[in-house]
């Protein structure tokens, strides 16, 4: 009989216990809080991890350097994490949770353009400024937000720097195949792509997406191979790219290059696929042969920002790492500028913003975007990837056109 | 004692344990002070545990009373949230014009969509419901007109007025709790129980269950449009992936099992339950959440195989729990 | 012209790897009354047995076929007989969510083991294709295909003639009768959900070798699942595989293929793949209400 009180009981205990207020976690007056909403599971967990990565690197630096200097006074600073499950439908919340409850003084964003999105919606409600490394949709920038920053390159940008490497080899690359995954960041970057081949004499025989859950794209693989493109594109995450390469060498298509976005930088690609993932071209926001001078207060230089970064997590920093401390690093800057943690005064300073780091140029158009970055392109050489374009940065020669499958 | 005070109002039966229904309303009128705490997130939190419930009722009308389980509530959800989507991009900015066309867009579309798929029998009837969530979220996220996939910005009201999209969920959670009473005391409530406990019975005796099939689905249909439909502006973006996410169609589901099929308090209380403990999970458990969740699941459906409501009920302390609890083994 | 004929191949090699991952499926669900959430999970785990083992042995996937199965099996049959077992008898919604929150656990506990990471099983002949005519017929999909073909028979064979096959046909059709003749019921059921269990094994080793690797890899197998077994008919092994066959050539033949302008709106099948498999889905329920092959009692 004790067993009906109890479930009301229970019932209201629950309904009590959000209720409660929740002691602030640290409302440490010594320590700069940054919340960031990742995708710590699901679909997006390696991607969230990589970013993740990137932000503490940059924390344990500064933690390690003194801390960040505003106005006189030396801060520490900590990051606080919640796990969006790679969903879009609880970052809004995840976002919420971190300015009310948690009471952290900035954003940092999370991994891919839909929450990211959702997140810059809540940053410009709250007044709370945001900088993101890693949501490249142009539309997060055409709202009017004022307190959103992104660091990277935009969407469309992604594929152009290999569409303008393949026009300038000798044979010269001039259809184009262009395949992408059904989101938004995929659709932006194969809009980009088919614009920028069309504006610059190239034919863009195949344009076509498939689903972004997709487990067989084998007729978009065929439709694509009837075309006879010399260059293949694709547009989508690690995931596709993987399944794309895959479906590429099952139908025997022979194009002259093939270019990803996402996938080969990532180390699972090329462990993924061993031999298979050779001569294939990566889309990168940066790589480490950039060279960049860098402003005081962080790694000076591409390569030593990949060194030290080998030396903690025992991979090659690949550019979510890389994007994601440079977003960071746009705080650190833009706080000791405005010498204060007011959030009005720091969104000025990163609005006025221009700094060359080791990731390159943080500056922000008027939307907020950083259209001032140029991105690199990437060949995976037996195993390993080097830069091969713009030419100042290559390190190594392009590989053009791409062997027989088998041959590589 | 209270029960039977409660029995004597007319709770019970077919309602559900009247105790159960008497404490929800209890809650529902503790969950009105919410947004005078003046604490935003918390207000969230209540908000979407408020959008559950509703898309819960929603649920229960049609797989809880009725006995047709649909796995496609969420097409509903998703068209009420693109309602509100539509009107905003046209300039229309006004929360009872969103509700009041996605309450009657969700009515005609599973009228529309009723007539073919409720012919089908259990898993049949399911998976077409499934199949029905699947497509339209497709479509949608392929016409450019409705934001395609990287879906729309939807006007928000201003900070000083931002509750009102809390205290406008809580009515239609409200109505959902209350129609649904109302619902299942008439002769609707009576010929839904009927069609699932035997439909073919039930039409021998002349109940027109194709009619009432439908209408027990647009009832649900209604709900959870309503719902979506105040989600919309109130998170400001969506996308075919928010909307139409497997989490809104799961947890409806799962709330109300776990609160007590083809009760009145059951979705409630699944909702504040589940919502409640993800979000406890959530904010103490960055790493771990969704293995202690799971657990969570795994324990109260082998321990609580009825429900949390049926626990209100239960006679004879833990003998009685545990005899019921054995009642369910091969 | 022949890219039809490619599209078809296409589509029969893409069934036949939907069809597998539904039979098991579709078994549990049509002989136990049991929606096995936790299905995708199982194919994920049997990907990881083949990886670990082709990783650690250089063991060759095909070889590790009969490995994965046994061990998805027993941990079927172990999940059934000491968890499901105590709610096998509730209705069909309760464990519907038993197996929601064992999916959930699952998955995460493999999210901790193998992290998020993608990994792949690269063998020698990976993308080996030959050519009959214009169209082009990749090697690992064609034994895929083959393999499950070969599965299905044998799993169809074995339920039909062997005695413990009998007695579980015996249980889907009358229980009581069943148990009247000897059979031990929760015996019964726990090797039906091993069988199940182990089927997603099998069928996670064959997808591994054309898919990458993760925690989340079997969430959109186990929504075509539903479609296909239901397709197909419930319960049904030949079912699924025609469920499967039809499910995958649909996909890839006219979902990829069709081209339609509404007003100034584009739109291409193959951004409608799933949309377009589930309306099809959706008519043969409408003119047959227990699928291609379902029995007519539901």
């Amino acid at each position: 009989m004790f067993l009906r009180p109890t479930a009301v009981l229970g019932v209201c205990a629950i309904a009590v216990t959000l209720l409660a207020p929740v002691q602030s976690v640290g409302a440490d007056p010594d320590t700069i809080v940054f919340g960031s909403p990742v995708s710590l599971t699901g679909n997006l967990a390696k991607e969230g991890h990589l970013t993740q990565e990137g932000y503490e690197f940059w924390k344990n630096y500064i933690n390690a350097h003194g801390g960040l200097k505003v106005g006189g006074k030396t801060y520490k600073v900590d990051i606080k994490y919640y796990d969006d499950e790679s969903k879009n439908d609880s970052s809004a919340q995840l976002a919420e949770r971190l300015i009310d409850q948690d009471h952290v003084n900035f954003l940092l964003g999370p991994y891919g353009s839909g929450t990211s999105f959702t997140v810059a919606q809540m940053a410009e409600r709250k007044k709370v400024p945001m900088v993101e490394g890693n949501g490249a949709a142009e539309k997060i920038f055409n709202q009017g937000f004022k307190y959103t920053f992104g660091v990277l390159s935009p969407a469309r940008r992604y594929l152009e720097g290999v569409l303008e490497m393949a026009k300038a080899q000798k044979p010269a690359a001039q259809t184009v195949a262009i395949t992408a995954a059904s989101d938004a960041f995929s659709q932006e970057v194969a809009q980009g792509a088919a614009n920028w081949a069309q504006a610059h004499g190239m034919k863009v025989v195949y344009n076509n997406k498939y689903p972004d859950t997709a487990t067989d794209v084998s007729s978009v693989i065929s439709a694509l191979k009837a075309t006879n493109p010399d260059l293949v594109l694709n547009a989508g995450h690690v995931q596709d790219a993987l399944l794309v390469q895959k479906g590429l060498k099952d139908q025997n298509v022979q194009a002259k290059g093939y270019g990803y976005t996402v996938g080969p930088d990532t180390p699972d690609f090329a462990n993924s696929l061993g031999k298979d993932a050779n001569d294939v071209f990566g889309a990168a926001q940066w790589s480490d042969a950039v060279k960049y001078h860098a402003a005081a207060g962080f790694y000076r230089s591409a390569k030593d920002y990949a060194e030290a970064f080998q030396a903690v997590y025992h991979h090659r920093a690949d550019y979510h790492n890389a994007e994601s401390s440079a977003a960071c690093l746009a705080f650190q800057y833009a706080i000791e500028k405005a010498g204060s943690l007011d959030p009005e005064k720091v969104r000025d300073a990163l609005v006025n913003l221009d700094v060359v780091t080791f990731y390159g140029i943080l500056k922000f158009d008027s939307r907020g975007l950083n259209v001032y970055k140029p991105m690199v392109v990437n060949q995976i050489q037996n195993g390993t990837l080097v830069t091969v374009w713009p030419a100042g940065l290559a390190e190594a020669k392009v590989i053009w056109p791409t062997p027989p499958w088998g041959k590589r | 004692m209270i029960a039977r005070a409660l029995r004597g109002l007319g709770l019970g039966g077919i309602t559900g344990n009247p105790v159960a229904i008497a404490v929800v309303l209890v809650l529902m009128a503790l969950l009105l002070a919410v947004p005078a705490t003046h604490n935003d997130y918390l207000t969230l939190v209540f908000r979407q545990i408020l959008m559950y419930a509703a898309m819960a009722y929603g649920w229960n009308l049609i797989g809880g009373y009725t006995g047709y389980v649909s796995f496609g509530n969420v097409t509903f959800f998703g068209l009420g949230a693109y309602c509100s989507g539509v009107l905003s991009t046209h300039g229309v900015d006004n929360l009872f014009a969103d509700i009041a066309l996605a309450v009657v867009v969700n009515a005609a579309f599973a009228v529309l969509m009723g007539i073919p798929v409720l012919r089908l029998r259990g898993p049949y009837f399911g998976i077409a419901t499934l199949g029905i969530g699947v497509a339209v979220a497709e479509i949608v996220a392929n016409f450019d007109a409705l934001g395609g996939s990287s879906g729309l910005a939807v006007h928000q009201v201003d900070e000083a007025h931002f509750s009102i999209y809390y205290y406008a969920m809580w009515l239609v959670a409200l109505v959902s709790i209350l129609g649904t009473f109302v619902i299942a005391r008439s002769k609707l409530g009576y010929a839904f129980v009927a069609i699932r406990e035997n439909e073919d019975a039930a039409a021998a005796l002349g109940i027109s269950a194709t009619r009432y099939k439908i209408t027990a689905w647009a009832l649900g249909a209604m709900m959870a449009g309503a719902a979506g439909a105040i989600f919309a502006p109130a998170n400001g973006f969506i996308d075919p992936s928010i909307t139409f996410a497997t989490d809104s169609n799961v947890f409806p589901i799962v709330m109300t099992i776990l609160g007590g099929i083809g009760t009145v308090a059951g979705p409630f209380i699944g909702a504040l339950l589940l919502a409640g403990v993800n979000e406890l999970l959530q904010r103490y458990f960055v790493n771990a959440h969704t293995l202690f969740f799971g657990s969570m699941i795994v324990l109260v459906v082998l321990l609580l195989p009825r429900g949390l409501v049926w626990l209100f009920g239960l006679r004879g302390g833990v003998r009685g729990w545990l005899r019921s609890v054995a009642a369910y083994r091969a | 012209m022949e890219l039809w004929a490619q599209d078809l191949v296409n589509g029969i090699l893409a069934g036949g790897i939907l069809a597998l991952v539904a039979v098991g499926f579709s078994l549990v669900w049509g002989i136990m009354n049991i929606i096995n959430l936790a299905h995708g999970a199982f194919v994920m785990l049997g990907a990881y047995v083949t990886y670990e083992l082709f990783t650690a042995l250089h063991l060759d996937p095909f070889l590790s076929l009969p490995i994965s199965f046994i061990a998805l099996f027993v941990l079927g049959y172990a999940i059934q007989r000491w968890l499901i077992n105590w709610v096998v008898r509730a209705p069909i919604l309760t464990t519907f969510l038993l197996t929601f929150g064992l999916s959930l656990l699952i998955v995460n506990i493999a999210q901790i083991i193998w992290t998020g990471d993608r990994r792949g099983v690269e063998t020698w002949y990976a993308g080996a294709n030959f050519s009959l005519g214009a169209v082009t017929v990749p090697w690992v999909k064609l034994l895929t295909l083959i393999a499950a073909l070969a599965i299905t028979g044998i799993l169809q064979l074995w339920l039909t003639r062997s005695k413990t096959g009998r007695a579980i046909r015996a249980t889907s059709m009358d229980i009581g009768a069943a148990q009247l003749a000897g059979v031990r019921v929760s015996q019964i059921y726990a090797i039906v959900f091993g069988l199940g269990a182990g089927l997603a094994g099998v069928a996670g080793t064959l997808i591994a070798l054309s898919s990458s690797i993760s925690p989340t890899m079997g969430d959109p197998f186990l929504i075509s699942a539903f479609a296909v077994c239901v397709l197909g008919g419930l319960g049904s092994v030949q079912g699924a595989l025609i469920g499967g066959l039809t499910y995958g050539i649909i996909q890839q033949t006219v979902a990829a293929r069709l081209e339609v302008t509404i007003g100034t709106q584009q739109i291409s099948g193959s951004g409608l793949e799933d949309a377009i498999a589930f309306i099809v889905l959706l008519l043969v329920l409408i003119v047959r209400p227990t699928g291609i092959l379902g029995r007519a009692t539901a």
